[in-house]
């Protein structure tokens, strides 16, 4: 009960339905289409049935690749077409059966399921083959040249079932476009099938002719041409591999990291599953490189490589060094907590690994600290995710290093916030000269913000990055002229795309200091909205970052509420209402409520406390 | 038949290990009750050299020729770990099995025969005189598709009829010899990439 309960769960997934119903649609096929019978054959087609079957397990053993990754091709097609148009559809199905069944003997490489599921496949594209052939009047025998459209269609016939049935199973594997996933394979594999379907015309005119030797030639080409792309592919592997690996350590580069990273994170958003980054660097590694020189340092690099590596490899972990004696490892579907047990238990094996010199460490050992960054909907883009887990590192190293931090649960020295504030706050007092209005906006949003922070409860990181991203978040303004910035008039569409600009000069300016390289996203991001139409990007929902939504909504209502000269300023109530109007197209509804309630409150509290006071603060 | 898989598999091992690396990996050959092959084949010549003289033995020839293909598959299963091994193994069961089913004499095609060996020969497998292993193929015999059925001929070297069996086990030993052969050259290159 319980395994066929089992049977039955599986057989509920869309791929695995597929394949059973084409194999029973291809057994009920091959078992009503195959007249003949084991005995029917003479000793002569035995030896063509041997040979044709020999032919294919050895097409089918230099299986060769085409690059770019996964495509697999082998030539054992022309053998099935050429055994279709000479001795006719049982006697290509009985070859196909045989060699299907050593196959599944011999080759336990693939999952068993799908020896019975290619084999119905080709009992598919070999029935189809024939019926379309013998539709234009072809019959099995000879090469016979009138009859080329029979062939051409045969092999159409063969070449379409294929790709739709393959196709459609990845489409079910990977849940894609069935159109994109057929469009991939035929641009991808269109040229060698194209060869191979053509081989099959050559084979039909050497088999009849010359029986065995006929086939041995054919296949001494085919094996031979398998054999040059096998090359070929392994060239490709070989190069890509040099590119992408460092030679020092064996790891991956640097720049394989930020492309696989880049994979990773989509893949993590779209499955929804968790996804760690660590960011790895050598204590004091200086310092045993000034006592036993660069040569010897070199090689504990390499030393700490191979163990870094093997221990990844082992977890299906990309590890990469990231530059110097700083190295890189993505943890997929690892939590933090997860990802802190492995880091730590390998900053733990690496203490416990000897190697020469390595009294000059003061921890006596090989050691590394490492900061540990979770990857969630709150972090948009890689750089600041690189940020965040060097944050963490900085940390675990000020803390006496040999140790492991995860971002987050750091608590990040409250003094440094108040001197980050300090900090930006000199560098937007040019604006105190140039548009003093943008330096008052920046201080009355930090200042919302601040509230902000706490009405949400949001813990130290966060408040950090919202209180210095809204003081700093409209710097880009620097690069606008003042013409436009000051301009009474209405600006023309030239200006307006200039003034849109300010979210990436600002997002270029953040950058530049390295310091506060996390900010760049609530800087770049702030004037997206909820439904995608803002700029610069026309992001929406979750995709843009929640801080980010919220910095959008607190700008919005204080340039609404900020007295302009020529300028119509609403009172608080007005801009609640225009909140409360665009919630859920231009704002977060829930965000936008919290602010609401939050500027409410403070309204009544300063009615009750200066009960005759204005509305406009 | 059996040398043709050795003789092929030596020499291109020897040209694809080089001479020395390929003479020092054969030398390494180990064989679990490698010390049985010697004896049945040892066996096989005294019945062969016996055969005619004394009619004990001719009348159960074939039995005793089963009795060596049952204890030669016992080694070969001992030795299944062995690369290859598995398809020798394969090729003469499958030579065992029609054997068997035919009363200890392996069909032979006279078609085939007669298109490869020529005509002497055939009229030897249908009188039944002198080859005392094999016998004529006919619509009687069970399985013939396992029989001595395919021609080799030119543009290979040797002419014979052989059976499917036959060829299995040769891939067989094919593989074999190449593995062991070309042992030290893979290990070698395995250093290298570390």
């Amino acid at each position: 009960m319980g395994v066929a309960h089992r049977f039955y769960m599986q057989l509920r997934q869309p791929k695995y339905t597929y394949a059973f119903l084409v194999c029973l649609a291809g057994s009920i096929l091959f078992v009503t289409s195959d007249g003949h019978l084991f005995q029917s054959y003479s000793t002569s087609e035995w030896v063509t049935i041997y040979a044709m079957v020999a032919a294919v397990l050895i097409l089918e053993h230099y299986t060769f690749q085409l690059p770019p990754e996964g495509n697999q091709q082998s030539m054992d097609s022309s053998i099935y077409l050429a055994a279709v148009f000479t001795f006719g559809v049982s006697f290509a199905l009985f070859v196909l059966l045989i060699s299907s069944f050593v196959l599944m003997l011999y080759d336990r490489s693939m999952k068993w399921w799908k020896h019975p599921l290619n084999f119905a496949i080709y009992t598919f594209m070999i029935t189809g083959a024939s019926v379309a052939y013998h539709l234009l009047g072809g019959n099995a025998g000879a090469f016979d040249i009138k009859h080329m459209t029979a062939y051409i269609f045969g092999l159409t016939a063969y070449f379409f079932i294929n790709v739709l049935l393959v196709g459609f199973y990845y489409f079910l594997l990977y849940k894609g476009k069935l159109f994109e996933v057929i469009k991939t394979f035929l641009t991808d594999a269109i040229f060698a099938y194209l060869s191979t379907l053509l081989l099959s015309l050559v084979l039909v005119i050497l088999i009849v002719n010359n029986r065995s030797f006929g086939l041995f030639l054919f296949l001494a080409i085919a094996v031979l041409l398998s054999h040059a792309f096998r090359r070929l592919f392994v060239m490709y592997s070989k190069i890509s591999d040099k590119v992408n690996t460092d030679q020092r350590t064996g790891l991956y580069s640097h720049s394989y990291f930020e492309e696989k990273l880049d994979d990773y994170i989509k893949e993590s958003r779209e499955k929804d599953i968790p996804l760690s980054l660590a960011l790895l660097d050598l204590d004091d590694f200086k310092k045993y490189n000034d006592a036993f020189g660069h040569p010897q340092g070199d090689r504990l690099l390499g030393f700490f490589g191979q163990i870094v590596k093997a221990e990844c490899e082992a977890n299906q972990l990309l590890a990469a060094r990231y530059g110097g004696e700083e190295f890189s490892i993505i943890l997929p579907s690892y939590t933090k907590e997860k990802a802190f047990q492995f880091i730590d238990g390998l900053r733990k094996k690496i203490n416990d690994t000897p190697f020469d010199g390595v009294d000059v460490f003061p921890h006596g050992c090989i050691s590394f600290s490492a900061g540990i960054l979770e990857v969630n909907t709150e972090s948009f883009d890689k750089s600041q995710l690189v940020g965040w887990a060097d944050r963490a590192l900085y940390v675990a190293k000020s803390k006496g290093k040999n140790t492991v931090f995860i971002y987050g649960e750091v608590s990040n020295l409250p003094q440094r916030l108040e001197h980050d504030i300090n900090e930006i706050e000199q560098q937007i007092k040019i604006f105190l000269s140039k548009d003093v209005y943008t330096f008052k906006h920046s201080k009355r949003v930090f200042s919302y913000a601040v509230d902000m922070a706490e009405v949400l409860n949001l813990n130290e990181e966060n408040r950090r990055l919202l209180v210095l991203g809204a003081l700093i978040h409209d710097i880009g303004k620097l690069e606008i002229p003042r013409d436009i910035l000051n301009k009474k008039t209405k600006l023309t569409n030239e200006e307006w795309e200039i003034i849109k600009k300010h979210v990436l000069w600002g997002k270029e300016i953040v950058l530049a200091t390295n310091k506060y390289q996390d900010l760049a996203p609530l800087v770049e991001l702030h004037h997206e909205r909820f439904d995608g139409k803002g700029y610069p990007h026309g992001l929406k929902n979750k995709e843009i970052p929640r801080l980010a939504r919220l910095l959008c909504i607190i700008d919005s209502f204080d340039a609404m509420t900020t007295e302009r000269p020529y300028q119509d300023t609403k009172s608080f109530q007005e801009a609640l209402n225009e909140l409360r109007r665009c919630s859920g197209t231009q704002f977060d509804p829930e965000l936008a409520d919290s602010f609401i309630q939050y500027i409410e409150s403070r309204l009544t509290q300063d009615k009750s406390a200066n009960p005759v006071g204005t509305e406009a603060i | 038949m059996v040398y043709d898989g050795i003789v092929i598999g030596l020499v291109i091992g020897l040209i694809r290990a080089g001479w020395r690396s390929g003479i020092a990996a054969l030398s390494q050959i180990r064989i679990k009750g490698g010390m049985i092959f010697p004896i049945l084949l040892g066996i096989q010549l005294v019945l062969y050299f016996l055969h005619g003289k004394i009619s004990f033995i001719e009348q159960y020839n074939g039995y005793m020729f089963m009795a060596v293909y049952v204890a030669g598959l016992y080694v070969l299963w001992l030795n299944r770990k062995e690369k290859g091994f598995w398809w020798i193994f394969a090729g003469v069961a499958l030579n065992f099995l029609v054997m068997l089913v035919n009363g200890g004499k392996m069909p032979v095609s006279i078609e085939a025969t007669a298109s490869v060996l020529g005509p002497a020969y055939t009229q030897m497998l249908t009188d039944g005189t002198a080859v005392s292993k094999h016998i004529a193929l006919s619509d009687s015999t069970i399985l013939p598709f396992l029989g001595d059925i395919i021609p080799l001929t030119s543009p290979y070297p040797r002419s014979q009829v052989i059976s499917i069996g036959d060829v299995v086990m040769n891939v067989g030993i094919f593989i074999y010899l190449q593995n062991v052969m070309l042992i030290h050259k893979l290990r070698a290159s395995f250093v290298e990439t570390n």
